[in-house]
């Protein structure tokens, strides 16, 4: 009896330590203050809570990011939002954010485009550089990508294909025998190329005049 | 002086026991602390880590920075929580597996042995958790993982396991002698 408990013991004891030994936990990556406000304001106005959607936007992060880029934005974004809020008007407050956040994806991109330009850095420390900048745009694309894609279908579409182009740039093509698709897609493998930061640079300054031209056509409609 | 009787449990020898005490014990000194300094030490980690933008890839642009940052200070205070955890626990395991050694193993050379590698093994390996979560504002997460991985987890993780699985070896072969 002593001995088969002993031997149940050991192996509860043996058990998990191979498991635990490269168990270091994961990162699930977090909302920034700006992007949490905008989704609490967002699923505010979904909700018809206009009350709600004006004092998340009043006392939130994204009024003083607003105000401190005033010069870089359009002129009276602040005060239209904050009116089409206080009018009920969700559709045109939304609008707003979304200009607030074009704007933001439009200077990531500028800021990438000239750190790809800046061959003082080599093209590996560029490419990733520039990887990093995309995701950051990417973060900001994806929560307003549904309004852009309601409102100017058209934008949305440059958008993602200037992003998956650049992308593709940053990472290098997959090497020969490989392949994104399945077998059955019979998708020809691309030949090995390193990442190219100077080739990122046309989709990035693609998404800065997309971005640019959006912020035009929302303020004028 | 009456003897033990024969089927008692022995306890493991006190060098053993007073590092699994130990062990345990800092476990909760380091659990206490890290929620008493959470503030601090996130502050002083993320200063190293602005001192040091090279190595965790940092670009100067707030959206991209602050996001590098926060996977760094979680897996920084992952490594904290893991050692807190994992020193509680391994302290519980030397004393079950090393009283198992001592009761059960007949050959004194091979309870010596096994007692010896489950004693450094579990109560080194839990600081390799402290280790890592120590380089992370230094080196970045994956460069302070590698030096943790060699220098603690594999040979005080690989002590144990070793340690373990041949005390169950022993142990079973006794079962099967005795049936």
């Amino acid at each position: 009896m002593r001995g088969w408990l002993a031997v149940a013991l050991l192996l509860l004891a043996a058990a998990p330590a191979p498991a635990a030994a490269h168990h270091v936990g994961a990162y699930v990556p977090r909302d920034n203050e700006v992007s949490a406000n905008f989704k609490q304001i967002k699923f505010s106005i979904q909700a018809r809570k206009f009350d709600v959607a004006a004092r998340l936007y009043e006392t939130g992060p994204i009024r003083t990011a607003i105000r401190a880029q005033a010069a870089r934005l359009p002129a009276g974004l602040e005060e239209t939002t904050r009116a089409a809020l206080a009018a009920g008007d969700g559709a045109r407050a939304e609008r707003g954010l979304v200009v607030f956040f074009a704007a933001l994806i439009r200077d990531l991109a500028l800021e990438a485009d000239r750190r790809l330009a800046d061959t003082r850095e080599p093209a590996s420390a560029r490419a990733a550089t520039g990887q990093k900048l995309l995701e950051a745009i990417w973060r900001y694309y994806n929560l307003v990508d549904f309004t852009v894609g309601q409102y100017d279908p058209k934008a949305a579409v440059a958008v993602r294909l200037a992003f998956d182009e650049a992308e593709g740039y940053a990472q290098g093509s997959p090497g020969p025998g490989t392949t994104v698709a399945p077998e059955s897609r019979r998708v020809t493998p691309r030949p090995v190329a390193a990442p190219a930061p100077d080739k990122m640079r046309e989709p990035v300054q693609r998404i800065a005049g997309t971005m640019s031209g959006l912020i035009e056509t929302s303020m004028t409609r | 002086m009456t003897p033990p009787p024969a089927d008692a449990w022995r306890r493991p020898p006190l060098p053993t026991l007073v590092a699994a005490i130990l062990l345990i014990a800092c476990a909760e000194v380091g659990g206490a602390s890290m929620t008493k300094f959470k503030l601090e030490l996130a502050r002083a980690a993320r200063a190293v880590m602005l001192s040091r933008p090279a190595v965790h890839g940092l670009v100067g642009v707030r959206d991209v920075d602050e996001q590098i940052i926060d996977e760094a200070l979680v897996k920084f205070d992952a490594g904290l929580r893991l050692f807190h955890l994992h020193a509680e626990g391994m302290g519980l395991v030397i004393i079950a597996t090393t009283m198992t050694a001592a009761t059960l193993v007949q050959s004194a050379g091979a309870r010596r042995v096994i007692i010896l590698l489950l004693t450094v093994g579990g109560a080194g390996y839990p600081f390799g958790y402290l280790l890592w979560s120590a380089l992370i504002p230094y080196y970045g997460i994956q460069t302070g993982k590698t030096v943790a991985e060699w220098t603690m987890w594999i040979p005080f993780g690989g002590a144990t396991i070793v340690a373990a699985w041949w005390l169950v070896a022993l142990v079973g072969a006794r079962l099967v002698r005795r049936a």
